[in-house]
């Protein structure tokens, strides 16, 4: 039934075949029961277009995956088909094992409860259960460095401090794979040296890393490996050189 | 990689049956929200007590103080009290979930968990405020000396049959109202139709006996029956205890028909 099935496979951390998802171009459109509950195979209809289609992809365990492509292009789309958070059209993917998604961290939270209920709540979303949460819970508040304000309601921290807190909770997943989605704009610099050290250890420590970026020097020091999507494709599979200069000139944005 | 967690006395969640996961998030999700509820309002629990004894109030002086000519069976607020609770239950389950989705949108966006947790810990929510409101029902059938019988073991079948059809039709509603938002107002209008047409401030026998038929095919007159039987004997109808049965697993069934189609739209719509 879902698209994201885990597998036993060693050598495969995140395989997709044909992947395809599929969107409305104009929210308002008309629609019908019928197209509601019509399954994979129904066709494209006029005022639909695809947000990704034919990708194909195999990225073996402790692989660093960069995504590069100019806004709207797929790549948020293919993390979250990646993540199982939608579910594709056509094509399948597998994940071995568990994933930590880092995007729309922030999402899960909830404004009226404190920052401490908010860290149990989210934690366990993801599968973590309440002991190991308690085993977690001084690590994740002492990365976060927001021990003042744990029995605050969510909704009075800044924006920087919910970044802060949603970074430590979900980096601290025991997952295999890693989602990173952009979520690295925001915070302070000293911060923000804070999440790369902390890539940088799950990187050392074997972790799959899955990373959507459009700083070129974020992407050149984690990937070793780049992926181009241009019009919901993949144009260029390679070493993140490689990719980063074929971006580049196709878009005339060379340093 | 995951040897880490070892360390800790539980498995990693992918060597957890999916049942353990399943309810482990519903659970959670479920406190959030009684959590929520209760954290943010001085009365807390009150509230979930006070709203049906106020319109308990509101038809006992209407039906025995007002008009003389009463319908149901003495004592009356017992007998209100019965189908009420239950009623706010429904009422509060199905409504809510034309917002499951919206609601959390972010939240469904961000996080795996399997989709019917996001319907079904609304029905489980308010399927505990109910039982947290119990206590008003007992102590009011010992203030006004109700007779209780034997019949009140179908207490719990009751439960068990409202819980079937209360997460069947939420399910039938909470992804449509994504695609179709008129669908929250259309909901309203009908719960506020379905409270007049149920037997709560009335009982089966009060109506003309040409639209008893008729009401049996509503699942909750089956269902307010077994709850009264406990108290009101003559209010337990087999006849519609049976549809209400066949027609609670049939929700239940295209509920989740309803779902796992429209699932994938679901998610792209949000």
């Amino acid at each position: 039934m879902d698209a994201t099935t885990a597998v036993a496979a060693t050598d495969t951390a995140i395989r997709t075949d044909g992947l395809g998802i599929r969107f409305r171009r104009n929210r308002g459109g008309r629609r019908t029961f019928k197209d509601l509950l019509a399954g994979r195979r129904r066709r494209t209809r006029p005022g639909e277009f695809w947000a990704l289609r034919n990708v194909s992809i195999h990225v073996r365990p402790g692989e660093a995956i960069g995504v590069i492509g100019r806004n709207g292009q797929g790549k948020s789309t293919l993390l979250k088909l990646v993540a199982g958070v939608m579910i594709a059209d056509e094509g399948t993917v597998q994940v071995t094992g568990g994933v930590a998604p880092l995007i729309e961290i922030t999402g899960g939270f909830v404004d009226d409860l404190t920052v401490r209920d908010n860290v149990y709540l989210t934690a366990g979303l993801h599968g973590m259960t309440g002991t190991q949460i308690d085993a977690k819970f001084d690590e994740i508040i002492e990365f976060a460095d927001i021990g003042d304000f744990l029995d605050t309601p969510y909704k009075h921290l800044s924006s920087g401090m919910k970044v802060r807190i949603a970074f430590a909770v979900i980096s601290q997943l025991e997952e295999p794979i890693m989602l990173v989605d952009e979520v690295l704009a925001v915070g302070d610099k000293a911060f923000r040296e804070k999440c790369y050290k902390r890539i940088d250890e799950l990187l050392a420590g074997g972790r799959t890393l899955f990373f959507v970026s459009h700083n070129e020097r974020d992407l050149r020091r984690f990937c070793t490996r780049g992926l181009y999507l241009d019009k919901g494709a993949l144009v260029l599979d390679g070493p993140i050189d490689d990719v980063l200069d074929r971006y580049n000139s196709d878009h005339g944005t060379a340093k | 990689m995951s040897t880490v967690s070892v360390a800790y006395g539980d498995a990693h969640p992918l060597q957890r049956t999916p049942w353990a996961r399943y309810r482990h998030a519903l659970w959670l999700l479920t406190t959030r929200d009684l959590k929520v509820r209760y954290s943010t309002s001085a009365l807390g629990y009150l509230w979930s007590v006070l709203d049906p004894l106020v319109m308990a109030g509101i038809y006992w002086f209407v039906f025995t103080q007002v008009f003389q000519r009463p319908v149901g069976t003495e004592p009356y607020i017992v007998f209100l009290l019965s189908a009420l609770l239950p009623w706010m239950w429904f009422n509060g389950a199905v409504s809510d979930s034309t917002r499951a989705f919206l609601k959390d949108a972010k939240l469904v966006r961000s996080t795996k968990i399997p989709r019917t947790i996001w319907v079904n810990r609304i029905v489980l929510s308010k399927g505990i405020e109910f039982l947290l409101a119990i206590p008003v029902l007992a102590l009011f059938a010992i203030v006004f000396r109700a007779e209780v019988g034997w019949e009140l073991v179908y207490f719990p079948l009751a439960i068990l049959l409202q819980t079937i059809l209360t997460a069947g039709v939420a399910l039938i509603v909470a992804p449509l109202v994504v695609f179709f938002r008129d669908l929250e107002r259309a909901v309203k209008l009908v719960l506020r139709f379905l409270f007049y047409a149920s037997p709560i401030i009335y009982g089966v026998s009060n109506l003309p006996s040409e639209l008893h038929i008729w009401a049996a095919f509503n699942p909750l007159t089956g269902i307010f029956g077994l709850y009264r039987a406990g108290f009101f004997p003559d209010e337990l109808d087999w006849f519609n205890v049976a549809i209400s049965v066949a027609m609670s697993v049939a929700l239940l069934t295209i509920g989740l028909l309803v779902f796992r189609g429209s699932l994938r739209q679901v998610l792209k719509e949000i």
